[in-house]
């Protein structure tokens, strides 16, 4: 491979990057503002995960997951602390993707129904969908969030990294 | 576990920390300015532990003309769980289509209170039911609570289904003092009533416009 093609791939990769990162920020700021506007309805769909029995906490997972999923989209679309919003996310969309695909095993044994013809609101903020729809759409996000941990892409950024390697 | 900041994944971990502690903080402070926002003391569900009973008899409220409140279908069971002084008691479509029916010969005996929101309330509700959603209770108290002191029986809808909101508000109803045993919810809700073609009511409270099916 030329110099050229080389510096060609790189410019494409961080082009990807870039458009993967505003991508990944607006899609956590519309889905957190689509909850922070209704929190009750989360909080009823949540409580149907059946997490906890304690309401305090149950309230606070409702009331904080909304705005802190906006917080994380902004810092995406704004280019600061990239890789560590990214494996946040990863860590968030991963935890969220075993408790749908959990809720829709147990949604099929109750209606016995082929699983991707298991459809619910999962309290996602995009409203009642088909699971395996919706389990596609998470691992997409899911695999955006891994590829932004490799700390391409820093075009348009404000401050890509927070933490600077100390001085030697 | 001891995070290495000179490493490029040590400093990751760290900034995934710090991101989220910062959020937190920034989601809990934007929950507690938003308008809208959940208080997180709150126990939202107070319903959860309530029994509920089916109603098979309403006795009719005084004064009320002979024979527009027949007992109810002998076919209904029995109360299926022990009931105890906070059980809610359950009633049927046909029972709720008698009460509207009675509640047109005495105002202010029947009071039948809509436990949604407003989107859902103003969209069509029974007619002349009050809006109370459960989930903000202080905003409609005041309007709601005087004609429920007065009323002889009081009926709470949601939307029916796995809707929880008429029992939710039954209870919060029932701690704010009115006796429990002149509650009764209805569990087909608005999606039953406006099925089987009964009069709704769209936009507030009395606005006269009244249909047989929500627009």
């Amino acid at each position: 491979m030329t110099d050229h093609q080389i510096s060609w791939k790189r410019v494409g990769v961080n082009l990807f990057t870039v458009l993967a990162r505003w991508l990944l920020g607006a899609v956590f700021v519309y889905l957190g503002l689509t909850k922070a506007l209704y929190p009750v309805e989360f909080l009823k769909l949540l409580r149907e995960y059946g997490l906890t029995q304690d309401a305090w906490l149950l309230n606070a997972l409702a009331a904080a997951l909304p705005w802190f999923e906006i917080f994380c989209g902004l810092l995406l679309l704004a280019g600061v602390a990239v890789r560590g919003t990214a494996l946040t996310l990863a860590l968030m969309l991963a935890s969220f993707t075993l408790l749908v695909w959990y809720r829709a095993l147990l949604l099929q044994a109750a209606q016995n129904l082929p699983f991707c013809a298991v459809g619910f609101d999962c309290g996602c903020g995009a409203g009642k969908e088909f699971v395996c729809r919706k389990l596609s759409e998470n691992l997409v996000l899911l695999a955006l969030s891994v590829w932004l941990l490799r700390g391409r892409g820093r075009q348009f950024s404000l401050r890509f990294t927070l933490l600077k390697p100390p001085a030697p | 576990m001891k995070v290495d900041r000179r490493t490029p994944v040590g400093r990751v971990l760290l900034e995934a920390a710090l991101v989220a502690v910062v959020g937190a903080a920034f989601a809990f402070a934007a929950n507690h300015v938003s308008p809208r926002g959940l208080a997180l003391d709150r126990d939202y569900f107070p319903a959860e532990t309530n029994d509920v009973v089916r109603v098979a008899v309403i006795a009719a409220p005084a004064d009320s003309p002979a024979g527009t409140n027949p007992a109810a279908p002998s076919s209904l069971p029995p109360p299926a769980v022990p009931t105890t002084g906070k059980a809610l008691q359950l009633i049927d479509g046909r029972q709720t289509v008698q009460l509207l029916h009675d509640s047109h010969l005495k105002p202010g005996a029947i009071v039948f209170i809509d436990a949604r929101d407003e989107e859902h309330y103003l969209g069509g509700h029974v007619p002349g039911a009050y809006e109370f959603d459960p989930y903000h209770p202080e905003k409609y108290f005041p309007a709601v609570l005087p004609v429920c002191r007065a009323a002889e029986q009081i009926v709470v809808y949601c939307n029916g289904g796995d809707c929880d909101d008429s029992k939710t508000a039954a209870v919060l109803l029932q701690d704010m003092g009115i006796a429990n045993q002149k509650i009764f919810i209805y569990g087909g809700g608005i999606t039953e009533w406006s099925t089987n073609h009964q009069p709704v009511e769209t936009g507030v409270r009395n606005s006269g416009n009244v249909n047989i099916t929500i627009q």
